[in-house]
């Protein structure tokens, strides 16, 4: 890493606010920005991790405020980051640990001692264990900072089980520019002439820097900006160009683009021999994805496929087609992504201003903790075997509920879940609550009774993340940053951190040697290795350490290796040709809307990112209930207006909630916002308000990756 | 204060018990080059990596920076099979780790190398 870059703005003693503050990024003068008082620490309301400074009066938190110094969140805090305060202070929130009393999911429970809630969960995991093996155990967890603890508690088990979220949001994006180019870049939006967005619905599902950089840069800059979707969404209303495209079909597009521009011979002939392997098979693979073939998949015109693939290319390196984050949506997702890289590396944007880059890291130590043995048996899920290419550190969590049911290849007995919400995470909740009644034990650890909480039989309540320290954590980028969650009051109920409550459970499973150290000592390990002097002191001061200026072009060297196969950016693919996939992206058309059928599909909004969110105040003020939009032809047939009860029914779940019918979705489709229709009577503000969509999702997932797929249900809708 | 309790008590632990092995290998002043077949262990391997290798394999440090993605599986291998360790390619001599934990430390570096199905890189 490049210690001149960090010196550049980070100066020495008081950091040089003004250097590294965020509206320096764009365009318009402004004044340098004031480092509000209070208490440095990183929000955790979603997994942007933007820094925060929270501003406390008589001890209480009064108000957040964005902390201008992270360049990766560009000076802001969004609703969702302001609404954390509602968390601490929600009087329905988890105050002490919990012990069912009744039936699953009848909602009676004793409130218990630390001391009982650990004893019990240790001795239902030994039983487990004892009758099962280690394997017999399941830990699930979305990300987090303290999400290692709880993983390390799972392997320290010895269980191969670990099951991380990427598999229901964005494996196949991973895996696909992975298997490309050998890692995952970022896009700089900031500073690019010609951007393509599919379904990526960057102004209301926020990622920093890059929903902010389409504002500050892409508009400001009045560059091209062309969107895909089968809704209008608030993005759509903000591009040039918005195009309702034929769902499942982007494949198409994408290919026909490459057609166009290999035809005209508008590629960056010199990249493309320098730096990767397989063009002579791409110029091949895409003579029959002709304009005129994709007009009748997507719908777009041939033409303006045409013009766009022109303009895209003349437009680079300073264009990108953008990947987008949630990516679990057909199950060729994979290979609709890896379609998307190779455009990208057609044009050259690799590594380029305005272009795709390649993540830049802050470096910090690591503390070490002892390591526990591999083990014995292998994961229940079959990732090895039958998704060889996805992250087997990671799990595929659709592939493994299936296998966990049918008891394959060996029984699942506990599971044990942190920071996450299942039964509105995962598709198909009829599915996950079978998975939970099989279950002779479940633990969940949370900050609030969510759905899965609900059904659990002990609940450990966790501080909230204003309450905590937490480990320092990267956040690679363009600008990449290093920041710290510190604890900004004293926890107001009898919660703990997740570290405290691994240890309790640690000790009592005989593992408390692998657990045998204090966050502190973890926070001061990493903190050693911090490009700054005194790194802890600065990054307690100053909550976050950050490089200020990108740095282009260091990849594009004739011997830089990058970290696939070959060595080269792999347009062609001989790994995914040994495991038995496309090696190079084929078209296969999704599957038809049956008769009398709505294909559903799903996004987010800025208030709703996460089902955990929908029930806090300031958030809930914006979006009361969730209803299903529904396009006036179809709604017209159905005899349904806006303000209606419908029924919305899958082959695995019916649901009723009210139509809102808008042109303003394709006449195919439907759609619902995530995160209502709870049943834990905690979150009474939505609290069998609107609908779950996990009730109605089928279970589908993509092929390569073993993502789940998320756009493959069909529904039924009639008034009711 | 120490802030590493556990892993001390553990290395001590271990110590003692691999003391008379060591004491072994070192008396006959064997090398140890390693069969490619030896399947050590990967979570070990990474922990003996960063603990043994990396005191000196660091950027600034006093060998050249190394992670997985620095070798290819192949390369690896030829490290660690013909012992090309150190200057004079003298091999892993007991002071970096026992003849398992070596194993480990090559388990791991060929199971995340640069063209490795699972390379060591950054997620989401
Ligand atoms: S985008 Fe919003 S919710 Fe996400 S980390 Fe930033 S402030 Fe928090």
């Amino acid at each position: 890493m490049d210690r001149r870059l960090f010196m550049q703005v980070a100066g020495t003693g008081a950091l040089a606010a003004g250097s590294i503050a965020c509206p320096r990024f764009f365009r318009k003068a402004e004044a340098a920005p004031v480092i509000p008082a209070g208490i440095p620490t990183t929000c955790e309301l979603c997994p942007n991790k933007c820094s925060v400074i929270a501003e406390l009066r008589n001890g209480l938190i009064h108000k957040l405020n964005p902390n201008p110094e992270n360049p990766k969140s560009r000076g802001m805090l969004c609703a969702r980051g302001n609404a954390a305060i509602q968390q601490v202070y929600d009087p329905d929130r988890l105050k002490q640990p919990l012990i069912r009393a009744g039936a699953r999911g009848e909602g009676k429970w004793r409130p218990v001692s630390w001391e009982e809630a650990w004893d019990y969960t240790a001795r239902k995991l030994s039983e487990v264990k004892e009758k099962h093996g280690p394997q017999g155990t399941l830990w699930s967890s979305t990300e987090g900072f303290q999400e290692v603890f709880f993983k390390n508690l799972g392997m320290a088990f010895g269980s191969p089980n670990i099951l991380r979220h990427p598999s229901l949001c964005l494996a196949s994006v991973n895996l696909a520019y992975s298997m490309t180019f050998g890692t995952v870049p970022s896009f700089d939006l900031l500073n690019a002439d010609f951007v393509i967005m599919a379904g990526a619905n960057r102004f209301e599902s926020i990622i920093t820097p890059d929903t902010m950089d389409l504002i500050g840069g892409v508009m400001e800059r009045k560059a091209k900006f062309i969107y895909l979707d089968p809704r209008f969404t608030v993005t759509a209303s903000k591009a040039d160009e918005w195009h309702p495209i034929r769902p499942g079909t982007d494949l198409a597009f994408i290919l026909a683009m490459i057609h166009v521009i290999l035809k005209e011979e508008r590629q960056d002939k010199a990249f493309l021999e320098a730096f990767t392997l397989g063009y002579e098979q791409l110029a091949e693979h895409v003579k029959p994805y002709t304009p005129e073939w994709a007009e009748l998949e997507t719908g777009i015109a041939a033409k303006d496929i045409v013009r766009i693939a022109r303009a895209f290319a003349d437009s680079a390196p300073r264009a990108v087609f953008y990947a987008g984050r949630r990516s679990s949506w057909y199950t060729n997702d994979f290979q609709m992504r890896r379609a998307q890289a190779i455009l990208n590396a057609v044009v050259g944007n690799w590594d380029r201003q305005g272009g795709m880059v390649p993540n830049q890291k802050v470096p910090k130590g690591e503390f070490m903790f002892l390591p526990w043995d591999d083990p014995k048996a292998p994961r229940v899920d079959e990732v090895e075997k039958n998704f060889p290419l996805a992250s087997a550190k990671d799990g595929v969590y659709l592939p493994l509920r299936e296998n966990v049911l049918k008891g394959q290849p060996y029984p699942v007995k506990a599971w044990m879940v942190y920071k996450q919400d299942p039964l509105h995470s995962v598709p198909d909740q009829g599915r996950t609550l079978k998975m939970i009644e099989q279950m002779d034990f479940v633990g969940v650890i949370d900050i609030a009774m969510s759905d899965t909480a609900w059904f659990a039989d002990v609940v450990f309540p966790e501080s909230h993340y204003l309450e905590r320290t937490d480990p320092i954590e990267v956040l690679p980028g363009i600008w990449p940053a290093a920041v710290l969650r510190q604890q900004v009051a004293k926890p107001i109920h009898d919660t703990k951190p997740c570290l405290e409550i691994v240890q309790g459970l640690a000790k009592r499973l005989g593992l408390n040697d692998f657990f045998d150290y204090t966050i502190e000592q973890w926070v001061e390990a990493e903190a050693r290795e911090l490009p700054i002097a005194n790194g802890l002191e600065h990054i307690k001061k100053h909550g976050v350490v950050a490089f200020s200026e990108p740095k282009y072009g260091a990849t594009r060297n004739p011997v830089n290796r990058f970290v696939t196969k070959s060595g080269k950016i792999e347009l062609f693919s001989e790994r995914l040709q040994e495991a038995g996939h496309d090696p190079l992206p084929k078209y296969t058309p999704p599957a038809a809307v049956p008769e009398g059928r709505f294909r559903m599909v799903l996004g987010r909004k800025a208030t709703i990112t996460h089902a955990g969110l929908t029930h806090l105040p300031w958030l809930h003020e914006h979006h009361k209930e969730n209803d299903v939009w529904l396009n006036p032809e179809p709604a017209a047939r159905l005899g349904i207006r806006t303000g209606d009860l419908v029924e919305v029914a899958s082959q695995v779940g019916r649901v009723r909630l009210k139509a809102r019918v808008t042109e303003e979705i394709r006449p195919d489709c439907i759609f619902m916002l995530h995160g209502f229709g709870k049943k834990s009577p905690w979150l009474k503000r939505v609290h069998g308000v609107g609908a779950a969509d996990a009730v109605l999702l089928e279970t589908a997932w993509d092929k390569v990756s073993g993502n789940a797929a998320m756009h493959e249900t069909f529904v039924k809708v009639a008034k009711v | 204060m120490d802030p590493f309790p556990a892993f001390r008590r553990r290395f001590r632990k271990e110590a003692q018990m691999k003391l008379t092995k060591l004491a072994v290998i070192a008396l006959l002043g064997l090398a140890l080059p390693l069969s490619a077949e030896e399947k050590g262990s990967d979570t070990k391997g990474k922990f003996y990596f960063k603990k043994s290798c990396k005191t000196c394999h660091v950027k600034g440090g006093s060998a050249l920076e190394l992670t997985p993605l620095s070798k290819t599986q192949a390369q690896w291998r030829k490290v660690f099979d013909a012992g090309r360790h150190g200057k004079a390619g003298e091999g892993f001599s007991p002071k970096f780790g026992t003849p398992e934990q070596i194993r480990d430390i090559k388990t791991f570096l060929i199971n995340h190398a640069s063209d490795s199905p699972q390379p060591e890189t950054c997620g989401g």
